[in-house]
């Protein structure tokens, strides 16, 4: 069942129980009421009669009378008092009854008290008060009077009062049911809005928000659900976005993959199924060295740099960046000399918080760059000042629009001149994702010809 | 017979030539689109029976160079690592004859090569090997100038040996490759047919037993 049906229906079943049950009370407090003063009445009716009809016996001193005279007076005294309401008794026996109504005998006795003593009793569709006393005077002895009086009036104002009621409790549903039906139904259409629009979030429409301007509950619940979905499809787009990334990752790694593949296997095809010159056996036992060593880099370059992808943050520890310079000189000195390039290393910064290996391999990515990218003779800078470490070549250079994207992974911007010096494409985009990592930006600057730097700029 | 290489990666260049070279071609290795172009504008390309190139290319890419082969009528081959159906179809309709993926097999690429050669009737009408001269018009066979009487199998396994020169075929290739796939022969008939073309042509140190391989033939 729906919400607002139910919520309707339990609404209009307590406003109906609660009118019905008060109703119902001010109704039987009403009869009993009506019924205590229909009992006193008939009560002070009883004492005045039971007085004067006491007084009157014993005026005329109906002991002394015979059978039928007291019979006959008796007679005449009740029907003078009372018409047909009464009963007199003599020692438990009726002596004159002119009512419809007949004591049983056993219920005589009650009647005989003092103090008087009432009954209500049903008898056909009669309500019949029933009242009797002792008569007080010395002489009148043994004699007590019973008053049956017909109360099925104050019934019948009760019932009429009952059927009233009923009336006014249909009236009250009547008009209670459709009121609060329309009511919670208004009230609760946000939510029917705030249902297609989570339903249009599921049939993959992520933009679509719940158009909820009313300022109750359900418009608070509005407000969190739009807040969730914003959420929800911003992280979709992120996801989305690496997942691109991944892919594009994944075909640019099986692409580089091949090129040594295709040589590794066609040189073993080769040397397996065709005759030779021995200087070429020489020749392809050699590539398929090299290019082995080739996958072994690359495949060394690409674990550090998913590993780097897949910590989203690292420890940053203060560095001394003179003691990282230093290592950095003595490891990259020997590999450039032996290529005529000298490395100068100069150092005026202070500590800087990073991971000590990970800024190493960043400059070392930095250096072998810059190395592969110049002439025997010529000269490659490291330089840290301030909060900016600069790695400078009198290199090759590059031209402007390859800049942007040299961070790509496997972007190359000279294929045949970056492999013949060992490179992958990979070197720029751990260096990328390295500083990334610390915070700091990498700015690229190249004039072709003239030679590259990278400036490594780190927040304050 | 001269096939250009065109392609980039100097080990891959090295070892397409090394096996042509072995096969009986003269390649000639070109590294870059440009330079492909400017040697095919001169002239100085038009002896070349084949050309086999790659797609990537710094300079110009395989595809825009097509045009070029094309006005000198030198047949295309491509041989590239870009295995999509859409850059297959590309090459194939821009009027490559052949569209070989890397990695490759160097019996597949040197039988794809000789396919294309008869197709655009660029095929060899005679195959020397020392003294003895295959003329496949005539499908005769002479030593020394006098005709050597071969059976039909016999011929045509000298053929196949003699076109994949250098190159080491099993004895199950050389029944699929002459005798057909639904020969039901033993690779024992393989095994008699080598001992008498070796009998009869005195090809004893010529046709080679590849241990674990099986026959191949060299000069």
């Amino acid at each position: 069942m729906k919400l607002w049906k139910k919520l309707s229906l339990i609404t209009a079943a307590a406003a109906t129980a609660a009118v019905g049950l008060s109703g119902a009370a001010v109704i039987h407090s009403s009869f009993v009421y009506h019924e205590k003063r229909a009992a006193e009445s008939c009560m002070e009716q009883l004492c005045a009669t039971a007085n004067a009809l006491g007084v009157e016996l014993e005026n005329s001193n109906v002991e002394s009378f015979g059978e039928t005279t007291k019979y006959s007076y008796t007679n005449y005294l009740i029907r003078k008092y009372g018409a047909q309401q009464y009963i007199l008794l003599q020692d438990g026996e009726e002596i004159c009854n002119l009512t419809e109504y007949r004591l049983t005998p056993s219920s005589i006795k009650k009647w005989q008290q003092e103090t008087g003593y009432g009954v209500i009793q049903t008898v056909g569709n009669k309500r019949l008060f029933i009242v009797g006393k002792a008569l007080m005077a010395d002489l009148t002895k043994g004699y007590s009077l019973v008053l049956v009086s017909d109360i099925s009036e104050a019934y019948g104002e009760c019932k009429r009062q009952a059927w009233l009621l009923f009336l006014a409790l249909f009236g009250c549903t009547a008009v209670t049911v459709p009121v609060v039906f329309f009511a919670t139904e208004k009230i609760l259409k946000p939510l029917g809005e705030l249902k297609d629009a989570a339903l249009d979030i599921r049939n993959g429409n992520l933009g679509r928000r719940a158009n909820v301007r009313s300022k109750d509950e359900v418009g608070v619940v509005a407000d969190a659900f739009n807040g969730m979905a914003g959420r929800m499809e911003a992280q979709v787009e992120e996801l989305a976005e690496v997942s691109e990334r991944r892919r594009l990752l994944l075909g640019s790694m099986a692409h580089e993959l091949k090129t040594p593949m295709t040589s590794i296997i066609g040189y073993s095809d080769t040397l397996l199924h065709v005759h030779v010159r021995e200087e070429q056996r020489q020749s392809a036992l050699t590539h398929i060295y090299e290019e082995g060593r080739r996958l072994e880099r690359l495949s060394a370059k690409l674990m550090s740099l998913i590993g780097l992808y897949e910590n989203e943050s690292i420890v940053l520890e203060k560095t001394d960046m003179g003691v990282l310079f230093e290592r950095v000189r003595k490891l990259e000195e020997g590999p450039l000399a032996q290529r005529d390039i000298r490395l100068e290393v100069s150092c005026r910064m202070q500590e800087i918080n990073g991971d000590s290996d990970l800024l190493e391999s960043l400059l070392i990515n930095l250096i072998d760059n810059a190395a592969k990218a110049s002439a025997p003779g010529t000269v490659v800078r490291l330089l840290g000042k301030n909060h900016e470490i600069v790695v400078q070549d009198e290199g090759f250079g590059m031209p402007k629009e390859e800049i942007a994207r040299v961070t790509e992974a496997f972007y190359m911007v000279d294929k045949a001149r970056s492999r013949k010096a060992g490179g992958c494409g990979l070197g720029l985009a751990l260096c990328g994702r390295i500083a990334k990592l610390h915070g700091a930006q990498l700015i690229i600057e190249s004039e072709q010809g003239k030679g590259t730097i990278v400036r490594v700029r780190f927040e304050d | 017979m001269r096939i250009l290489v065109v392609e980039d990666d100097p080990s891959i260049s090295e070892l397409i030539c090394m096996n042509l070279e072995a096969a009986g071609y003269t390649p000639t290795a070109v590294f870059d689109g440009i330079e492909a172009q400017c040697l095919l504008r001169s002239g100085k390309a038009d002896d070349a029976a084949l050309a086999l190139v790659d797609v990537m290319l710094p300079g110009r890419d395989g595809f825009a160079l097509i045009s070029d082969f094309l006005k000198v009528q030198i047949p295309v081959i491509f041989l590239t690592a870009k295995a999509d159906v859409a850059s297959k179809v590309h090459g194939l309709k821009a009027g490559a004859e052949d569209y070989i993926v890397k990695p490759f097999e160097v019996l597949e690429l040197l039988v794809r090569i000789e396919k294309v050669l008869k197709r655009t009737g660029r095929g060899r009408t005679q195959i020397c090997i020392r003294d003895v001269k295959i003329h496949l018009r005539e499908h005769k066979v002479t030593k020394g100038g006098i005709p050597v009487a071969l059976k039909p199998m016999e011929y045509e396994l000298l053929v196949t040996l003699a076109r994949g020169r250098n190159i080491a075929f099993s004895r199950e290739e050389l029944l699929n490759r002459v005798w057909g796939l639904d020969y039901m022969g033993e690779t024992r008939t393989v095994d008699v047919h080598v001992g008498q073309l070796r009998r009869k042509l005195d090809f004893y140190d010529i046709i080679r037993t590849v241990p674990k391989m099986g026959y191949r033939l060299e000069d």
